[in-house]
């Protein structure tokens, strides 16, 4: 089943859409979707064009289109377990918060919070993504523990911030502080950042760009030739963050 | 003249010998009467359990440590939200919620008085504002003189005299009610670096000991007459082998006061591991409980733990930089200048851990040993042992043996090596549960004077109605009833009114802030004492004039004088 759901025209759009119901296993069942615009609670008709597209008999089977002016809305995916959610425009705050499986797609950029302490599952965002980029949320000490955020763009600060589990892409830059608290897990940047990985205690981050303001926290640790994507690299290691007796290792492109 | 009837109450009130009569309470203008005057509302009660309203006697709720709970813990703050609905506000947080949150828990399970555990005297201000808005509990503040500074030089120079001259300025500029030893001289000595192990090592700059201030504090507190005795938090909280500190503590107490006890020790579950590393703690509380039994004049509350998330918050700094050194997770430390200090640190106790089951093993061996329900008092020092919400959970442990033994299956099995716990057959009855929440808590704190924790004519009419029909339940296989009943009244009724319902508050509230004044003879006056004064300008970063607490901090203050006998 495919549900497009096109946003309608607003008096004022720059009011947030708080949406946390949008995931596919509602829709199979055609729940009464309720969502926020501001703190007013609204009908999904009231705020979307909806038009449903085939049949469904599980949750992965649904698919659900974001379309229209999408960048205010928010918390789209939280506690998703199946399906598939394709945005074809920008993503706000906490897109895939605690998602545990399924697919997400994001043509556009993805606000904060993407993927915010998810648990499985597959988050692909072609734009830019903001801070805190797959990290916990504030006060929790667990972030992301399983499954896949890929990023095309760039990355702001914080991102993978708590990391405890899965994987995360960034291919082009990030911010500062990328993996900082990182337990677990891998964080792969393609591009440049800075001051990565304080207080890690586990898991493994690579840089292939440029790891700016490097924290002297680190120990040398030799280097290493691996292969990443098909190609071979040859990468400084280090392990940290010793500054807590952390253990784990950061790889920077020579 | 607004009255209110309750016909057929199944009343247990052990302060005036009722031990469970069905009979009717009548009130008016929020007293207690012997008849109620005709127009006044009726509430059949239908034989449902009838406790006058409940007591917690060592909480922490209000102030700035509690506050700064709260802070570093936002992820508490997201767990425990409830939406606004007719007159409640929206609240938060589970370990430690919002003021309103306290207060509505509290109150939907028939909670009308709460005494917060420890104020330090410079940060009062904010306990009392936080106070006025918990608007359905009459709050009390044990006011901190563990680490004061011109306490110390009057035990130093051996003065009693002007020790308790010094404890009647400051509780009455701050308005709080009892006094508090946190760790008496400990926070001090950490402050510089040290750390006492024993309660006879010496404060450095001060040269007394735990033992001397403990002493002279508790022959202080009966100079000035006040109602309730010295709140006590032995040294050397949770530490294994820590009993014998407990056991020379009370060794150390004077029986002198015919109507209530003459030290009131708090949190005794933290205070009674024997071992002497975490490896191999186990539980002393029967040389502790033997000692209370042989000892009437020393009342103590449990300080229960129960398995789950929480906050500890003490102003015992060095106890909770021991704690963050275990958990390396967030932690907060506070010093409070010439007066005391403060941590704080999120825990979580965990079935899987040895030495948390043993913890909460002990806390219920102190009630279920103690043979006189009026000595041992139900309390978790909420939030350190566990929130206030589990009270109903311990309750339903006590009462129930088979609860006690389904348990077990879920702790760790190395447990009963440590404890004695599954040994102990006895089973607290409702008339034991009434004096361990709030009879007994009404008489160690004193303020039956004022009306509280009793249901005969004159007293207050905070009365809690249970959805819990003692005759027809067996508290012993029913125990989850009896947990479902303790935490949602059918009625909670305050000062005469109805404030909650079926675990509902109807009413905004307003409570009063009680305080208590001992009337000094002007020679011990601190405000007018060259020495004292000089000090505190010369110390404090405030001036004396700017330190009490306005009356307008108290909006519905109520003082319980009595006359020192100096």
């Amino acid at each position: 089943m495919r549900v497009i759901l096109k946003t309608r025209p607003r008096a004022k759009p720059k009011i947030p859409i708080e949406a946390e119901e949008i995931i596919p296993q509602n829709f199979l069942r055609k729940n009464d979707i309720r969502v926020y615009e501001g703190n007013k609670e609204r009908a999904l008709d009231d705020l979307f064009f909806v038009t449903y597209e085939g049949p469904a008999v599980s949750p992965d089977q649904v698919e659900i289109v974001l379309t229209g002016d999408t960048g205010v809305i928010k918390r789209v995916g939280e506690y998703m377990n199946a399906g598939r959610i394709i945005i074809e425009g920008d993503i706000g705050m906490h897109c895939g918060n605690f998602m545990s499986a399924g697919e997400i797609l994001i043509r556009g950029n993805a606000d904060a919070w993407l993927g915010r302490e998810m648990r499985g599952g597959h988050i692909l965002c072609e734009g830019n993504s903001g801070h805190y980029c797959a990290a916990g949320y504030r006060g929790e000490k667990r972030g992301m523990r399983g499954g896949i955020v890929e990023v095309r763009g760039n990355s702001g600060d914080f991102t993978a911030e708590y990391l405890s589990g899965g994987e995360v892409i960034i291919h082009g830059d990030c911010g500062d502080l990328p993996g900082v608290e990182m337990r677990g897990g891998t964080l792969v940047i393609g591009g440049d950042c800075s001051r990565p990985c304080g207080n890690m205690t586990g898991g493994t981050c690579m840089i292939f760009g440029e790891a700016h303001k490097f924290l002297p926290t680190f120990r040398k640790n030799g280097t290493d030739d691996i292969v990443y994507a098909g190609k071979h690299y040859l990468m400084n290691l280090f392990r940290g963050d010793v500054a807590n007796r952390g253990k784990g290792t950061l790889m920077v492109r020579q | 003249m607004s009255g209110l009837l309750i016909k057929n109450a199944f009343v247990i009130d052990p302060i005036s010998g009722v031990k469970g009569e069905i009979m009717d309470i009548a009130i008016c203008d929020g007293k207690i009467v012997e008849e109620a005057p005709r127009d006044a509302e009726i509430i059949d009660a239908k034989g449902h359990l009838t406790l006058p309203g409940g007591i917690d006697s060592h909480s922490h709720v209000c102030g700035t440590k509690v506050n700064f709970g709260r802070y570093m813990s936002p992820e508490d703050m997201r767990a425990g939200r409830t939406a606004r609905k007719g007159v409640m506000h929206v609240t938060s947080g589970y370990s430690v919620p919002t003021t309103f949150g306290n207060s509505y828990r509290y109150s939907t399970m028939g909670y009308t008085t709460v005494l917060e555990g420890a104020m330090a005297p410079l940060e009062a201000r904010h306990t009392h504002e936080e106070f006025t808005a918990t608007p359905h509990q009459d709050m009390l503040a044990n006011t901190l003189f563990d680490g004061n500074w011109s306490v110390m030089e009057a035990v130093r120079e051996k003065d009693v005299k002007r020790a308790a001259a010094v404890v009647a300025w400051t509780l009455s500029a701050v308005k709080g009610f009892a006094i508090k030893l946190t760790n008496p001289g400990g926070t001090e000595a950490w402050g510089w670096g040290r750390d006492m192990s024993t309660i006879h090592d010496v404060v450095p700059n001060f040269e007394v000991t735990p033992a001397e201030i403990i002493g002279t504090m508790i022959r202080a507190n009966e100079l000035l007459n006040l109602p309730h005795s010295v709140h006590l938090h032995c040294n050397n909280l949770g530490v294994p082998g820590n009993y014998r500190t407990t056991l020379d503590t009370i060794s150390l107490v004077p029986d002198l006061n015919k109507d209530r006890q003459s030290l009131y020790l708090t949190h005794v579950q933290f205070h009674s591991y024997g071992g002497t590393t975490w490896r191999d703690i186990c539980s002393k509380s029967e040389d502790i409980t033997r000692t209370i039994n042989s000892t009437p004049h020393v009342v103590m509350d449990m300080g229960q733990i129960m398995f789950g998330r929480t906050t500890t918050m003490t102003a015992d700094g060095p106890m909770e930089f021991k704690l963050y050194m275990l958990h390396h997770n967030k932690w907060s430390n506070h010093d409070v200048e010439l007066e005391t200090g403060s941590g704080i640190i999120p825990v979580y106790y965990s079935r899987k851990s040895l030495v948390n089951c043993v913890m909460w093993a002990i806390g219920l061996e102190l009630a279920l040993l103690t043979k006189n329900p009026w000595q041992c008092l139900l309390s978790t020092d909420s939030p350190n042992g566990a929130p206030f919400i589990k009270y109903p959970e311990i309750i339903g442990l006590l009462m129930s043996r088979r609860f006690r033994e389904n348990e077990r299956k879920m702790i760790d099995p190395r447990t009963e090596h440590f404890v004695p716990l599954f040994a102990i057959d006895r089973e607290l009855e409702w008339y034991d549960i009434a004096v361990m929440t709030r009879a007994g808590q009404a008489k160690a704190l004193g303020i039956t004077r004022i009306g509280k924790g009793y249901l005969t004519p004159g007293a207050e009419a905070d009365v809690a109605i249970y959805p819990i029909k003692p005759g027809e339940i067996d508290p012993s296989v029913e125990y989850q009833q009896v947990v479902a009943g303790f935490s949602r009244t059918l009625y909670t009724i305050k000062r005469g009114r109805v404030v909650a319902r079926d675990g509902e508050v109807v009413v905004e509230g307003a409570n009063s802030t009680i305080w208590s004044k001992s009337n000094v003879p002007a020679e011990y006056d601190m405000g007018s004492d060259p020495e004292f004064t000089r000090k505190f300008e010369q110390y404090y970063t405030v001036r004396m004039r700017n330190y009490p607490v306005q009356e307008v901090y108290l909006p519905r203050g109520k003082m319980i004088a009595s006359e020192a006998f100096l």
